[in-house]
């Protein structure tokens, strides 16, 4: 039998689960960002959008939408030659495509400003925003200055630093 | 006078008989013959979208289709179009596309952000093929 992408999912995120259990049993946080949608795929959007965390924070993306499948792919040379959006030491990720149910996880310990995608869905504005740390923090690095790789509706979509710090979490009224 | 328009129409009836010409019966239940592939096979989305069924296309015809929308039971639901934008803004017409059956009940125009396959934000024009179709592709 041709082994299915949910089950490479899940037997790879159940071989990483063990081994990543010892460094689990000290509570590393984890938060998740939803992939959602509506219905009939008029929006389609990450929630939140804009989220703070501390250093080593595991990030689990899940698709919650039915009717689609979506990435969340860092901003970086390395996968499909973007600019890079994320701090210059941290290692870039792309969850490759998740149907609806699937789940991807990624852990961010360098401090500073990550912006991520979803490939089929950027032109759509489906961006998102991660603060890990704060400004301060060894090693941080700011919010790319780029305005000239992506459109206007990318860079609109995008919560400031600020308003994620302030908030913790950043996602509109009828995305939540 | 008379006879070129007589020409004219027996022209326009001759290519809009080839462009919709094709074997009802053998799209009524899935899977459709080649050249049409399931969605599904050929780019990550779920095998039955809720709204639209279980998608066939004849690669060739992309973006604009026509999708066949399969129900559950592999009945012949609806045949979806779907049209990027920016392509109608830039001057693209998507003209003589073919119809999965001559029977229409209803039709529905939406927009859509975009989904593997025909990425840009598009117009999805659903034809629905009878009364009970719409429910039956709900989920």
């Amino acid at each position: 039998m041709k082994p299915s992408r949910r089950m490479i999912l899940t037997f790879g995120g159940g071989a990483l689960a063990i081994l990543t259990m010892s460094v689990r049993a000290g509570a590393a946080p984890v938060e998740t960002v939803e992939m959602r949608g509506t219905a009939r795929g008029e929006r389609v959007w990450f929630a939140p959008r804009g989220l703070a965390v501390a250093p080593g924070t595991t990030l689990r993306f899940v698709n919650r939408d039915p009717g689609n499948s979506h990435t969340a792919t860092a901003y970086h040379p390395a996968i499909l030659d973007r600019k890079r959006r994320i701090p210059a030491g941290a290692q870039p990720w792309d969850s490759d495509f998740l149907l609806p149910g699937d789940e991807f996880e990624i852990t961010l310990s360098v401090p500073g400003v990550y912006d991520y995608y979803c490939q089929p869905h950027e032109m759509a504005g489906m961006v998102g925003r991660i603060v890990v740390g704060q400004p301060g923090d060894s090693g941080w690095s700011g919010p790319s200055d780029d305005t000239t790789e992506v459109t206007p509706e990318v860079l609109a979509a995008l919560p400031t630093v600020e308003e994620i710090l302030a908030n913790g979490r950043v996602e509109k009224e009828e995305e939540k | 006078m008379q006879r070129p328009l007589l020409i004219a129409a027996a022209m326009l009836f001759a290519t809009t008989g080839a462009s919709f010409a094709h074997d009802d019966k053998a799209l009524e239940q899935s899977p459709p013959p080649a050249p049409y592939v399931q969605v599904s096979d050929v780019v990550p989305l779920p095998a039955f979208i809720p709204g639209l069924g279980t998608l066939f296309v004849d690669p060739a015809t992309l973006p604009a289709g026509p999708f066949l929308a399969y129900d559950h039971d592999g009945k012949l639901s609806a045949t979806v179009y779907m049209t990027p934008l920016d392509d109608l803004k830039n001057g693209t017409a998507y003209d003589g596309l073919a119809v999965g059956s001559h029977t229409v009940s209803g039709v529905d125009i939406y927009y859509n952000a975009g989904h593997p396959g025909v990425e840009k934000p598009h117009a999805h024009v659903v034809l629905y093929h009878d009364e009970g179709a719409e429910d039956r592709l709900a989920k």
